[in-house]
């Protein structure tokens, strides 16, 4: 069921989702994918083949940590934990995150004020 | 857990082990929502996606970004030789002598003072010296009991043990051939810890006195004697008068203590004439315990000998106890001549680091353009710098792969040249020096390429696509003549360092050494120590084998001395004057033994008194020039009675009956010393022969050959060679070391004026324009030529002066090897002076016409 009205991520924001996602607690791919979606509100649908390909990469960056363990039905899975520097560079991309958006929000009303 | 950097093999089955789990999860979701098991496992793998490409995405992830930039790197750097295969050439046969000659003379530096010697443990090995401290005796040997007193009182040593060698005549060929000798002490094999390859050491019954007579044989021995058979063992060896049995064979590298010696043989502590505390036989050699340092073993064996001088007063109490690494023995004073040589083919290299780094740096500039277009596309400079290396690492590592292919080509004519340094057999090409090669080419790729590197890729990315910039462009050509300064600097002081020691050699060529040398033919004649036992008898032989010799026609003088003239050998004794010793004068002087006919054969002229006669008195003397003159004043020479003093039961005693002329009997490069000539055929048992011809000396060895071998079959003639032969042989380390420091001077003064003709050459071609639009203004061309010369020139002044600062202080390095002219000779500084200014005159001359010779309208149209 491939979704029909994705929105595009913005390079970079999926790094900050999936490390946002993953700080509250161990989690494996498939649950991060899950929850995006969910807490989006179907909104954000991460396709598999960036989302594994960005989870190594942030594992390689040593933002994350990775460990092989049990999955809620017993299954062995990859579950992903953030690090200490995962940690920090979450902070700063939330930070760097809002401004943004706040700046594009000022804009856009600022724009229409005057419009 | 497991192991996630596992191999690429283990992390792929991982990640198919990740994929699996989530297609699985998406199935089970679908499952769950209510369709069929199948079309629940299609829509998830639709869902995924392309399965391969995200693994593909996953594994790149992965791969060593390193691995791939040094194959992208290397791929440029290859193109980069092939794009400019002349430039190339030219560093890569810079940097194949620079590195080759460096090599070449760290293998020598590696084998002789680097490496242990060849023996296990080999730092555990010291040599040691028994040391007269009230007389001024120079003899440092042990005598047998004392050395086993050493060896059982101490708490420092494993062993200590001894040795000293003879000569013996083996006669089974048609003449005599001489055979050396080791006779060692007890525990001689356990100290250095080597194990006979055939057979077994000396048992205890064999080192004691009346036991067994055994030998160990070398392998060289072992080869031409008995063809390499292992029946060898066991055999009866009859040398001389002596008959041995073989006991073993010793491996093929063990050359102690030199090369020289086949044979090596117990010489019993017990035996009745070695009791004699007064003795000096042995030089002994000791095996340290674990751990223990030298200063320790030194202590303790001081405790030990502070013991024996109260236990025997005489001599012990006046003894004292010396000690140095075994390999500082072995490879004596030649440390110094080798650090220099090292010191200076380094600082060859170092000039043609800096000679490349300025080619490299006009070179980046020319591919300032390429290097922009690189930076926008997004390399970082990092990247940049890291491919600008690579390409130099390239070049570095051809020429030393060269430079070791002109090494080990040059191997055996290095080896010639190093034929007579100590451990000579040891320098080969080894993978250390391969491994000190390649480090070789790091560090020059290092060196001349990174400011290059730094300098090409520093500018901001606004510049990008921007043309050259003019003040960039000078502040390059500064470092570039900063680079040709430091390289003449450099080669300043190699040149000084090479024109002092050619100075020395010169003056030594023109020092008269007091003798004549020329016709005299040297030669040895196998003897043994026991024969000093009966000193009446060996003179005997002694002046028999003279007078022999006298009768050869062809002959004109024949003589023997205990030492050679002018071949350095100190033997310094102290002697008090008609008996009188004054506390506060010591008279010293160097004792030479000498034969009737001396004088004569070395043509040395008495200025006072007789020489010294046929069956005169065995205390007959003859003093030098010098001697007479610091220690008898005014008084007439002939007459003083001179007695050594010295605690040995015989004190050489005798009265002057003449003066002679002063001579360099210590060597060219020492002046006459005040010495005593002893009139006696037999100093000791291998006194040297010295024999005055009439035509060619060597022409006459083999008549002497055959004379010697009808008066005495049973003695073989060794060492034949002519005077002349022995003095260059002495002097040869000295001219070694002057002809290798000036060709490496005369290298670095060829690449430093290369640097300047390329960086002046360079410079033209970068102001061509400036140039152009000055012509065109009405500039005189002399102006422009005057301009660019007096710029090469200054450069070249301030490198020199540097240079010579420099000198004075690297120069200190060379005291002890000149002979005749001070570390700071001003006229070897003047001449190193004149004659750089005189070679970057030259090699400014022809770019600075070239730069002149421009064409005002065709630098205008090219603009």
């Amino acid at each position: 069921m491939p979704p029909t009205d994705k929105t595009d991520l913005l390079q970079g924001t999926l790094d900050m989702l999936i490390l946002k996602v993953v700080s509250m607690g161990p989690v494996h791919g498939y649950a991060i994918s899950l929850r995006i979606r969910q807490i989006s509100r179907e909104v954000l649908h991460v396709q598999q083949g960036s989302l594994y390909p960005a989870l190594h990469r942030l594992e390689k960056r040593g933002w994350l940590t990775a460990e092989w363990g049990e999955s809620e039905n017993g299954r062995q899975a990859k579950f992903y934990r953030l690090s200490a520097k995962g940690r920090r560079q979450l902070t700063a991309e939330e930070a760097s995150w809002n401004r943004l958006s706040e700046a594009v929000a000022l804009i856009l009303q600022t724009a229409e004020q005057q419009a | 857990m497991r192991d996630r950097r596992g191999s690429g093999a283990g992390r792929d089955e991982e990640l198919d082990r990740e994929i699996a789990f989530h297609i699985d999860e998406l199935t089970r979701a679908n499952v769950a929502r209510g369709m069929t098991p199948e079309e629940a496992r299609r829509q998830a793998q639709l869902e995924f996606g392309g399965r391969e490409q995200v693994k593909q995405e996953m594994r790149e992830v992965h791969t060593s970004q390193a691995m791939e930039s040094a194959r992208f790197n290397l791929r440029a750097a290859l193109r980069f030789l092939r794009r400019s295969p002349s430039f190339s050439a030219a560093v890569i046969l810079i940097l194949a002598i620079g590195i080759g000659a460096d090599s070449a003379v760290f293998s020598a530096m590696d084998a002789v003072v680097l490496q242990p010697l060849d023996y296990p443990h080999a730092n555990r090995l010291v040599a040691l010296y028994q040391h007269d401290s009230k007389h001024q005796n120079g003899n440092t040997f042990v005598a047998p009991v004392r050395l086993e007193d050493w060896n059982h009182l101490n708490s420092t040593f494993t062993a200590i043990s001894g040795y000293y060698t003879d000569d013996m005549s083996e006669t089974s060929g048609s003449l005599p051939e001489r055979v050396k000798l080791a006779l060692v002490a007890p525990r001689f094999l356990q100290v250095l810890e080597v194990a006979p390859m055939l057979g077994r050491d000396f048992t205890a019954r064999e080192e004691h006195f009346g036991g067994p007579e055994a030998v160990l044989i070398s392998y060289a021995f072992w080869q031409s004697h008995f063809h390499g058979d292992p029946d060898a063992i066991g055999q009866k060896l009859h040398v001389g008068s002596f008959s041995f049995s073989i006991v073993g064979v010793m491996p093929e590298s063990f050359a102690f203590p030199d090369r020289d010696v086949e044979l090596w043989t117990p010489s019993p502590p017990d035996a009745p004439y070695a009791q004699d505390r007064n003795e000096t036989w042995f030089q002994a050699i000791g095996r340290m315990k674990p751990g223990i340092t030298i200063r320790q073993a030194q202590t303790d064996l001081a405790l030990v000998q502070q013991g024996l001088g109260r236990q025997f007063p005489d001599p012990d109490a006046d003894l004292t106890v010396n000690s140095e690494p075994l390999k500082e023995t072995v490879i004596g004073g030649i440390q110094g001549s080798l650090w220099m040589l090292y010191g200076s083919v380094t600082l060859l290299l170092l000039i043609a680091c800096s000679n490349i780094a300025a080619l490299l740096l006009a070179r980046t500039a020319d591919r300032e353009h390429e290097i922009s277009i690189r930076f926008s596309l997004g390399a970082s400079r990092r990247a940049i710098v890291i491919q600008l290396l690579s390409e130099v690492l390239a070049l570095t590592l051809a020429g030393s792969l060269l430079g070791l292919g002109i090494a080990a080509a040059a191997a055996h004519e290095f080896h010639l040249l190093a034929k007579t340094l100590p451990r000579a057999q040891e320098i080969s090409l080894n993978w250390r020096i391969v491994a000190y090669s390649l480090a070789c080419a790091v560090a020059t790729a290092l060196a001349c390429g990174l400011i290059p590197a730094l300098r090409g890729t520093r500018r901001p990315l606004a510049h990008s696509l921007a043309q050259t910039n003019r003040t960039q462009a000078s502040a390059r050509s500064r470092l570039q003549w900063f680079l040709v300064g430091v390289q003449v600097m450099l080669a300043v002081t190699l040149l000084t360092g090479a024109g002092l020691l050619l100075r020395s050699l010169q003056n030594l060529d023109r020092v008269s050494p007091g003798f004549d040398a020329s016709h005299v033919l040297t030669f040895q004649i196998t003897g043994s120590w026991a024969e000093t036992s009966d000193m009446a008898a060996l003179q005997r032989r002694i002046d028999t084998t003279l007078d022999a010799l006298r009768a050869i026609p062809g002959v004109e003088h024949a003589a023997t001395a205990t030492f050679l003239p002018g071949v350095p050998a100190k033997y310094q004794v102290q002697f008090s004057v008609d008996g009188e010793q004054d506390p506060n004068r010591k008279i010293l002087a160097d004792l030479r033994v000498v034969s009737q006919g001396y004088f004569q054969t070395m043509q040395i002229p008495m200025l006072t008194g007789r020489t010294c006669r046929a069956g005169s008195p065995t205390s007959d003397m003859v003093v030098n020039r010098s001697f007479a003159a610091l220690y008898f004043g005014d008084s007439p020479e002939v007459g003083h009675v001179l007695t050594q003093i010295t605690n040995t039961p015989n004190p050489v005693e005798g009265r002057v009956v003449g003066v002679a002329g002063n001579d360099r009997e210590e060597g060219m490069n020492t002046l006459p010393v005040p010495t005593i000539y002893l009139c006696l055929s037999a100093g000791g048992p291998f006194s040297y022969y010295l024999v005055r011809t009439h035509g060619a000396p060597l022409t006459m060895a083999d008549a002497i050959r055959r004379r010697i071998h009808q008066l005495e079959p049973n003695r073989s003639v060794y060492g034949i060679s002519t005077l002349q032969e022995h003095l260059s042989d002495a002097s040869f380390n000295g001219r070694l070391r002057t002809i290798l420091l000036s060709l490496f001077a005369v290298s670095a003064v060829v690449l430093a004026c290369l640097g300047l003709y390329g960086t002046l050459s360079y410079l033209g071609r970068m102001r061509q324009r400036e140039v152009g639009v000055r012509l065109a203004l009405g500039a005189l061309r002399g102006q422009i030529l005057r301009g660019f010369l007096l710029q090469g020139i200054r450069v070249a002044c301030v490198g020199c002066v540097a240079g010579l600062l420099l000198s004075l202080f690297t120069d200190q390095l060379l005291k002890g090897m000149l002979y005749g002219v001070s570390t700071v000779d001003p006229s070897t500084y003047l001449g190193v002076l004149g004659l750089i200014l005189l070679v970057a005159a030259a090699s400014s001359v022809l770019p600075a016409w070239r730069a002149a010779r421009t064409e005002p309208t065709q630098v205008l149209r090219q603009e």
